[in-house]
């Protein structure tokens, strides 16, 4: 399959694998970040970190969407979900994720009209084809979804759409990475950059990591011959004493971005002041809202949402993993009370979570000979 | 009910409904999937696309237009966010 077997060759693999042995000074301990969920789940699918020596550990960003959004934020589209005449629309992970009474799947159970959609264009269908009730659209995602929504409520706006709105929970993902490198519980050694992400707004704007940090970037696919030439490149990077922001995913991600997709989005959203993560607080210019040019089909104007905080509970430690303090495993309550079926943390609802990729792949800790 | 998706020359294609397992969420999971371009609907900028597996859907092209058929481009939630080859 074209993009995708030239991706898997074990021969390649295991030469990247050697090459990656040399390049380690033995007694350094490499720490990387992948910031995408999406990485995560390829790194334990693949067994790539089996490859690497114990002296490089991977550790997991914040980039899974749906680990991020807080209790109080599913309590709020239950809420919404629950107003007469609405159909609630999200996509289909979120259904799953806990808020402080359940969840939305719980409320569909209860009879909210909550219905999963693959596209906010799905959303958008159902709105024209109820013409009588309200539909609202839960938005989450970075720059990869965002355009999405942007271009739907730009498409709603033409077709005159007047019963179609959206709840934007869409988040950036810059800000939360400024967070995690000014953080002391951690020190990194490199990022492994999102490459979807990358793909709307380019390598430009990981270039502050490099320049205020210190920290080589190196943007990359999420095949594992892709991951495993991204540890390469970063490691290359910290043996020549370079440090920049390398494409390693130049297949798909221009370093410009897709500037269509980045004009649209400014159109439609605005930054919001401040946004919560889960686990990581409140972090400043880090969500995204609907502009005022688009204020009507802004679910949170056009109804009254609680608004509440939640906190999240006391035995999960999702906030540890978002942040890579803590590998899943050593959650109190990984894999017993919480599992994929019946999940407490975000981080085990998606399978981007890294909670969900340790567990679905059964990578537990274990030791490795070091070099 | 599945949606149809009508393409200039073409006949209606049923729009498969949506689907989310739990193993792996590619809208949620921030993921984007290759897919070629089977025909397309400059009008109301859409593309009838298909991935590796042969499903087909309706994508958004305005993010990557103009596109032609047999075109591969990058799709996430159902709207094309890059094209594969010609970056």
């Amino acid at each position: 399959m074209r993009f995708v077997d030239e991706f898997r060759d074990p021969e390649l693999g295991r030469a990247l694998a050697g090459e990656i042995l040399s390049l380690v000074q033995p007694g350094r301990h490499y720490k990387l970040m992948e910031v995408c969920g999406g990485h995560t789940h390829s790194i334990y699918k693949y067994g790539v970190d089996d490859l690497l020596p114990a002296n490089v550990e991977l550790v997991h960003g914040p980039g899974c969407p749906v680990c991020v959004i807080p209790m109080g934020r599913v309590d709020d589209g239950i809420a919404l979900a629950h107003e007469p005449g609405v159909i609630f629309t999200c996509f289909g992970d979120m259904m799953r994720v806990p808020g402080s009474r359940g969840s939305l799947l719980d409320a569909k159970a209860k009879g909210a009209d909550i219905r999963m959609v693959y596209s906010p264009l799905d959303a958008l269908r159902i709105a024209k084809q109820n013409p009588e009730r309200e539909v609202v659209f839960f938005a989450i995602g970075f720059e990869t979804t965002a355009p999405s929504t942007a271009l739907t409520l730009r498409r709603a706006r033409v077709e005159g759409v007047r019963n179609f709105s959206c709840m934007c929970s869409h988040v950036t993902i810059v800000p939360p990475l400024r967070a995690l490198l000014e953080s002391p519980d951690l020190r990194l050694d490199g990022f492994i950059g999102p490459g979807h992400v990358s793909t709307v707004v380019g390598g430009r704007p990981f270039e502050f990591i490099p320049a205020d940090y210190g920290k080589p970037v190196v943007i990359a696919g999420f095949e594992p011959l892709d991951i495993l030439q991204a540890v390469t490149m970063i490691l290359t990077q910290l043996a020549q004493g370079r440090c920049q922001v390398e494409n390693q995913y130049r297949r798909v991600v221009p370093y410009e971005g897709n500037l269509r997709a980045l004009e649209v989005m400014a159109e439609v959203f605005e930054l919001r002041p401040h946004f919560e993560w889960r686990g990581l607080g409140f972090i400043s210019h880090s969500g995204l809202k609907l502009s005022d040019a688009y204020a009507d089909l802004d679910a949170e104007r056009r109804f009254s949402i609680p608004g509440v905080r939640v906190a999240d509970p006391k035995a999960c430690q999702c906030g540890e993993v978002l942040k890579g303090v803590i590998k899943p495993w050593e959650c109190k309550v990984f894999g017993t009370a919480c599992t994929p079926e019946r999940p407490i943390g975000t981080c085990m609802v998606s399978s981007e979570g890294a909670c969900a990729a340790y567990y679905n792949f059964g990578r537990f800790a274990r030791e490795r000979e070091v070099v | 009910m599945s949606a149809l998706v009508r393409v200039p020359g073409s006949a209606a294609v049923p729009l498969p409904e949506p689907t989310c397992g739990w193993q792996h969420c590619i809208t949620c999971g921030d993921d984007g999937q290759p897919m070629a371009v089977l025909a397309v609907d400059e009008e109301r900028g859409l593309a009838l696309c298909s991935d590796d597996q042969g499903s087909h859907c309706t994508v958004e092209i305005a993010l990557v237009a103009p596109v032609g058929t047999g075109d591969r481009l990058l799709v996430h939630a159902g709207t094309a966010i890059g094209h594969l080859e010609s970056a």
